[in-house]
């Protein structure tokens, strides 16, 4: 894999466009003191305790939710025909731009360098309750995985089986999935990074590292 | 008001919504769909679309939502919400806040103090047997004094002994758990103490409730219900008859129901089965009454192969297999093919129409099976399957009800998250052989293919629903 | 020679610079051009007239520190108690006592360099005797402003290591002198947290068995209580002790958010209203007296006041050793000849008095320590109960007290010597018996019916008919009282929407039959204390009582009484803490309650009395003692440090309590902050929290400030507090009263007697 190509590549669009959804029904109204080409904040602190740029607010049953900017960008349109509307779940009701972080061009970056495993089919998964303990106590990097290891828990339809990992021996360098969200299938599960390709890896990280500005 | 001029909200998706909106085209009663993106390509979607257009579809974030639900019901202006089954349908917080809120509308169900009355299995098992109507032997309260259980415990195998039964079971539960927790069998009183322990101490620490039920655990027994409709205000209440569901998956979950519960006439039973189904109808419309029950609803009975009826609960919605009642019960001798419709009937005595007629209007003629089609391996613990589903058909006859959401023109994905049945076929016929004879011909006739992404072929509990079409109705 | 004497007096121009804060005086304006000006002469001048300049101006110095001094405020003494000339305990150390040796520390290489422990001797002469005394030094070192003493403030593990040789001095017997220099705890909460230290050293001071002298130079709070539950307590004449710092004070009053800075005046106006100088606090009578320093506060170099501050501490231990030693009368008389002899100026080195005690006068010390601040802060609350119905209180009390002791000491003990000797006798008997007749029992029951067995009939009929059963207990979900956040038509966010998926709850379902806890994810939003009231305790138990005892302004601090006025009336509550009697599945006990909704649950002179009287209530009609807290913020700055002492004074009422043998358990719930926490609430051997609640020592603002760190959200979340085993368990809102049943029953035992 050519690395500086990659990064090239990513250089050359640093953006990644995206729209804002309203997460539910509700009467939307917009921050008044937005505009198109607005620079917008995400969660800020070490936390992430400071909340991103208000972006507008949802009203459904008297219950008024501010809706913020998730990630750091600018703000491309916004859809105000919507204003002052009642607006279906999932309305898409301003465009952004986002300038991607350091870390999400590693990210990028790894899932062309990582040996993916994929899901097999639509479903959610979770790691097999040991495995689950250590990627909670000391991270995904902490464990490593061979060939026919039983590594995922499949749950569909109320039911629940184990997934045995096939790949190459190495450690889990990146988590894909979460248990809240379905997996649809051939997305990549988790990235694995065979010892081999260990110095690889770092060098994508130093890369990085020296080569993106700080977010 | 006329109820014609009301809307309906149908906050359900899948073969219920599709009926519903088929009830309210029929009753001419205006209604609106909610989906949500998973679903955006249903069956309820496009049937919503070509019958009321755009206007009548609303994308809400989750069906468990009710505030999606409800803000969607006042920018439509509906006057009445229809919960299908699952969801809402048994949630008496749900269907009071929908009447009691400050734009209150009807709630298609039973009213929320009889559901919640009748959702509550100590107090439905209380008001069953100041009737006289039986129940599980064992308590009716929960327990707090180990003297008073160990007591009940000892009558309890006293009295399985008494009865003949071999090997007597009693059940320990955690009054005020739910879903299968803390639930114990005990098979020799010596052990009873501890088992007795044990579910207390675990109801203390889950559920801060040291009550205990403590009843007789009954293993051979059939699953029977009895159908009951009754109009708002519970002017008058009927019943559509009794089903018979005892063919189920190893999960519990049914897969094929036969209506009516037994057949004297073709099987022979242990017990007179005419005057057993007689009296879980008797004792059905007293415990309606007895409520001021104003909806559809059905009885749960167990029933021993002694003969001996236990009523084990009251679902307070319409329910999967409401079709198969309809199609053996004829109000005022209309025919089967245009005649009952319990959720059109649901509906309209929900909104607010009188009844209409009595229970000598309704007469039973035939014998029904309805057949649940789902993608599964009945060999494998009826493991799901999941794909997609490219072809799907079956011949269409006169005595053939299917309902589905599965398009039968374009390829289909089955999603993850909802009950997981494809198609419900329900066929009649004037006797229990002819109803087999064409449930058999109705299951050789549907094609149901696919594959998943990998290319495994597609599963089907068919075969099991045919093998399973020969024994109907055996005990 | 002169050269050193020039510079002094550019040192003392600079002191007085830094403590007057550059505030405008022209005598400092004097000194400065004097200084200057003889500054720019001096190498010009002969000998002799150089000395005679300087002691020109040293006269001038003298005059114009004498003047200032008269005229400093007690922000200005806030500033000489910080400023790094002062004294510190080094420098008592080495000038006071006559040898000593300092235990665990060498500069940074300590457990905590802000608190300084030595084993220390004066020795004292009588005729040809020399004798040394040891005693243990407990206290804060500033360093003289040394980075690495942080100013004073102890950590948690610091003030652990105080008790820890508090507890040594105990078992060698030897006197504590505690001297307090912190301007507060340092808040963090670590393993243990700062108010879990600090509760933990109040409850085991409160019955420490020797002498315990405490010398305040800075007394900040709840970082001073840590180390200064004492026999006697003295004061630097301008050292502070209150209830929070000054800028603290004006923060507050000023609501200033984090980063920004009160104005200077604001904070001036605070410390005045604080009443927090020595002078204050010995007429308040929190110190017993006052150490009287040189002009403008004492520094290292001011070898005098170290004499005196030698003689008093020698004289007051003395006198604390003389009151509980001895026979009575003995004691009266050796106190009264004492006392002339030091009006007359007796030299307390050449007086020799042994300082260890018997176990009776360690008895009799405690006791005394006890009273002495039962009955501090009587002035600071009002309370409306006349003589008559004061006197009607004493009479059962004392009807109380003699009930209990024939109902619980004489009888029971009695009863339960027989009671033991019979259960003995009917075990041994039976099980003798159960072995003997067993196989006739066996063979009886084989051949004949169980006797009492019911009939078929019978038995079926109770199988299947229907049972008799009284619903008493309050199903789930059917509260007692709702809230009225339940009668709005309205949907509710959940916090931890984001994290967990919670879909918006229904006001009326959630502040009624939830009790206000989400579904999904068992958040707690907070309920008003009403709800506790009414659905904890048995229908119709509660039986409030002191309730006409209310919360003053006792400081006159301004503004305050109106906002005082305001929230009695909001609350109609007369102070923050409620007592009451109340029973739980019958069960009775006594409860004090602290109202989140009442100054933010705030504790001063009434809630601290009102707290200590149902103690005492609790222990007399030997019942539990629950202390709920709705919610508390701390003390109450407004009354300075007539609030403080309350930390203090409950603990003691709460050691009294336990160590006759009640139960007293702690429930927090919404936010519960500082000195309540620090003290009485937090020395509870069983604490609890409901759900989503936060307990510690500072509030998150204040430890940013002070540590420079930003704080994970969930920094003070009673996991954490669970985690660092400050509370003992966390509980459910609607479990609350199956709770604190349960608790009774298991932690009650042989100590609870509610039996």
């Amino acid at each position: 894999m050519d690395i500086s190509a990659l990064l090239e590549e990513i250089k050359a669009s640093p953006y990644v466009e995206s729209d804002i959804a309203v997460p539910h029904c509700g009467v939307v109204r917009f921050n008044s003191k937005l505009k198109a080409g607005d620079k917008l904040s995400g969660p800020r602190g070490q936390w992430k305790e400071l909340l991103g740029t208000l972006l507008a607010d949802i009203e459904r049953e008297r219950c008024l939710k501010n809706i913020y900017a998730r990630e750091k960008g600018e703000l491309v349109s916004i859809n105000y025909e919507l204003a002052g509307k009642f607006v279906e779940a999932g309305a898409e009701i301003m465009h952004v731009r986002h300038f991607m972080s350091r870390n999400e061009v590693l990210q990028t970056l790894l899932r062309h360098s990582l040996f993916l495993f994929n899901a097999p089919e639509k479903a959610k998964y979770y790691f097999v309750p040991n495995i689950d303990v250590k990627v909670k106590n000391t991270g995904a990097q902490s464990v490593s995985v061979h060939d026919g290891m039983e590594l995922f828990i499949i749950s569909r339809m109320k039911r629940e089986t184990t997934l045995r990992y096939t790949g190459p021996d190495g450690v889990i360098y990146a988590v894909y999935f979460d248990a809240e969200h379905h997996v649809a299938p051939g997305q990549p599960l988790i990235g694995v990074c065979p010892p081999a390709q260990l110095g690889q890896i770092e060098d994508v990280f130093m890369r990085v590292q020296t080569e993106w500005p700080e977010d | 008001m006329d109820i014609s001029e009301n809307k309906v909200l149908i906050a359900n998706r899948g073969e219920i919504a599709i009926r519903i909106v088929q009830a309210c085209r029929k009753l001419g009663v205006g209604f609106v769909c909610v989906y949500t993106a998973e679903d955006a390509r249903s069956g309820h979607v496009r049937l919503a679309e070509e019958l009321g257009g755009s206007a009548c579809l609303y994308r809400i974030a989750s069906y468990h939502d009710a505030n999606e639900i409800l803000s969607v019901a006042d920018t439509s202006g509906a006057t009445a919400i229809h919960p299908g089954y699952g969801f809402f349908a048994e949630d008496y917080r749900f269907a009071r806040r929908v009447t009691q809120r400050e734009r209150g509308i009807i709630f298609i169900g039973p009213s929320w103090r009889v559901i919640r009355e009748l959702g509550d299995k100590i107090n439905t098992k209380r008001l069953a047997r100041s009737l006289g109507v039986p129940t599980v032997p064992g308590s009716d309260r929960p327990i707090y004094a180990e003297l008073e259980a160990e007591e009940l415990a000892r009558s309890l195998f006293d009295f399985q002994t008494q009865q003949g039964i071999k090997n007597p079971l009693v059940l320990v539960k955690a009054s005020a758990g739910g879903g299968g927790m803390g639930i114990e069998e005990v098979h020799d009183l010596d052990l009873f103490r501890s088992v007795y322990r044990r579910v207390r101490n675990y109801a203390a620490r889950q559920f801060k409730d040291e009550g205990v039920l403590i009843e007789q655990r009954i293993r051979d027994f059939n699953h029977l219900e009895v159908q009951i409709l009754a109009d708002r205000n519970a002017r008058n209440i009927v019943h559509f008859g009794t089903r018979n569901c005892s063919i189920q998956s190893t999960g519990l979950q049914k897969r094929l129901e036969v209506a009516p519960g037994f057949d004297p006439a073709s099987v022979v039973y242990n017990f007179d089965a005419d005057r057993l189904l007689e009296d879980i109808i008797r004792h059905s419309l007293a415990l309606a009454r007895k409520v001021s029950y104003d909806n559809v609803g059905t009885w749960e009975w167990i029933v021993t192969r002694e003969g001996q009826p236990y009523l084990m609960e009251v679902n307070t919605r319409i329910q999967v297999e409401n079709g198969v009642s309809a199609a053996i019960s004829r109000i005022k001798g209309r025919e089967p093919s245009d005649g009952t419709d319990l959720i059109a009937e649901q509906i309209r005595t929900g909104l607010g129409d009188p009844l209409g007629y009595t229970q000598e209007d309704i007469s039973f003629h035939s014998m029904g099976i309805e057949y649940r089609i789902i993608a599964e391996n009945p060999d494998n613990g009826f493991a799901p399957w999941v794909g997609r589903i490219e072809k799907f058909s079956w011949n269409p006859a006169p005595w053939l009800h299917m309902h589905t959401h599965v398009p039968t023109d374009a390829p289909y994905d089955i999603p993850t998250e909802f009950d997981p049945n494809l198609a419900l076929g329900i066929v009649w016929g004037k006797d229990i052989a002819e109803v087999k004879q064409r449930g058999l011909e109705f299951l050789e006739s549907l094609r149901l293919e696919g594959s998943t992404a990998k290319g495994e072929p597609l599963q089907s509990n068919l075969a099991f629903l045919k093998k399973k079409t020969l024994d109907i109705l055996k005990f | 020679m002169d050269d050193k004497k020039f510079h002094l007096l550019t040192e003392r121009y600079n002191y007085m610079h830094d403590v007057l804060s550059g505030k405008n005086n022209e005598n400092l304006r004097l000194l400065s051009s004097r200084l200057e000006e003889l500054g720019r002469r001096l190498p010009l001048l002969s000998p002799a007239e150089r000395s005679d300049a300087l002691t020109t101006l040293e006269d001038l110095f003298n005059f114009v520190e004498n003047k200032i001094e008269a005229e400093l405020t007690p922000m200005d003494k806030v500033r000489i108690v910080r400023h790094p000339q002062r004294v510190c305990l080094r420098d008592i150390l080495e000038n006071v006592y006559d040898n000593y040796t300092e235990i665990g520390g060498m500069g940074e290489h300590s457990l905590d360099p802000a608190i300084l422990i030595a084993r220390a001797y004066i020795t004292r002469h009588r005729g040809k005797h020399t004798v040394n005394q040891s005693v243990m030094v407990i206290g804060h070192e500033k360093g003289h402003g040394e980075e690495i003493r942080n100013g004073g403030s102890a950590s948690p593990w610091g003030n652990a290591k105080a008790l820890h040789y508090m507890k040594v001095a105990e078992i060698e017997n030897i006197p504590i002198h505690a001297y307090v220099f912190t301007p507060g705890s340092y808040p963090v909460e670590d393993s243990p947290g700062a108010a879990q230290q600090i509760a933990k050293n109040l409850y085991e001071m409160s019955n420490i068995r020797v002498p315990v002298l405490a010398v305040i130079s800075e007394g900040g709070s709840g970082g001073a209580e840590a180390i200064a539950l004492a026999d006697r307590r003295l004061m630097f004449s301008h050292g502070y002790y209150s209830v929070i710092s000054p800028e603290g004070a004006a923060a507050i009053e000023g609501n200033v958010k984090n980063g920004g800075a009160s104005s200077p005046a604001l904070v001036e106006k605070c410390a005045e209203q604080l009443r927090l100088t020595a002078e204050e606090n010995l007429r308040m009578g929190y110190v017993d007296g006052i150490l009287q320093e040189p002009n403008l506060g004492v520094r290292c170099y001011h070898y005098d006041f170290m004499h005196h501050l030698r003689q008093e501490i020698l004289r007051v231990t003395d006198e604390i050793v003389l009151e509980v030693r001895g026979i009575e009368p003995f004691r009266s008389m050796a106190r009264r000849s004492r006392r002339k002899k030091t009006r007359v100026g007796l030299n307390m080195d050449t007086v020799h008095l042994r300082w260890e005690l018997s176990s009776s006068a360690q008895e009799r010390l405690v006791e005394r320590r006890h009273k002495k601040f039962r009955k501090l802060s009587a002035k600071a609350r009002v309370d409306p109960r006349n003589t008559w119905s004061l006197l009607k209180t004493r009479l059962s009390d004392f009807w109380w007290d003699f009930s209990s002791y024939i109902r619980y000491d004489l009888f029971r003990r009695r009863q339960q010597k027989i009671s033991n000797f019979f259960g003995e006798i009917q075990s041994e008997t039976t099980f003798f018996f159960k072995n003997q007749t067993a196989p006739v029992r066996r063979l009886f029951g084989r051949l004949l019916p169980r006797f009492g067995a019911k009939s078929s009939g019978e038995a079926e009929k109770q199988l299947t008919a229907l049972s008799d059963w009284s619903e008493t207990k309050s199903r789930r979900g059917n509260w007692a009282y709702i809230s009225n956040k339940a009668m709005e038509d309205r949907a509710v966010v959940c916090p931890n929407a984001a994290t967990h998926g919670c879909l918006d709850m229904w006001a009326p379902d959630l502040y009624g039959e939830f009790a206000g806890v989400c579904t999904h994810c068992g958040h707690h939003f907070p309920m008003e204390y009403q709800w506790y009231l009414y659905n904890i305790f048995d229908k119709g138990s509660i039986r409030e009582f002191n309730a006409e005892i209310e919360a003053a302004d006792p400081l006159g601090y301004e503004g305050f009484g109106v906002k005082l006025e305001k929230a009695k009336a909001a609350t109609g509550l007369k102070s923050s803490c409620l007592t009451f009697e109340a029973s739980i599945n019958n069960i009775k006990l006594v409860v004090a309650m602290l109202v989140a909704t009442f100054r933010g649950g705030s504790v001063g002179a009434a809630e601290g009395e009102k707290f200590i009287l149902a103690s005492e209530r609790a222990s007399k009609k030997r019942l539990p003692f629950l202390a709920y807290t709705h919610g508390t913020a701390g003390i109450r700055i407004q009354e300075g440090v007539n609030g403080v002492i309350q930390m203090p004074r409950c603990t003691i009422a709460v050691r009294r309590y336990i160590d006759a043998g009640g139960l007293y358990l702690v429930l927090y719930d919404t936010s519960s902050y500082a000195g309540p926490v620090a003290s009485f609430l937090g020395c509870s051997p069983y604490q609890f929290a409901i759900r989503s609640s936060n307990v510690g020592f500072a509030g998150p603002g204040v430890i940013q400030e002070t540590t420079g760190t930003v704080l994970a959200p969930n920094y003070h979340s009673v996991y954490k507090a669970l985690a660092r085993g400050h509370i003992q368990g966390i509980w459910d809102r609607r479990e609350v009263s199956f709770n604190l049943h349960q608790a009774m029953l298991t932690m009650g035992g042989r100590n609870l007697y509610y039996k």
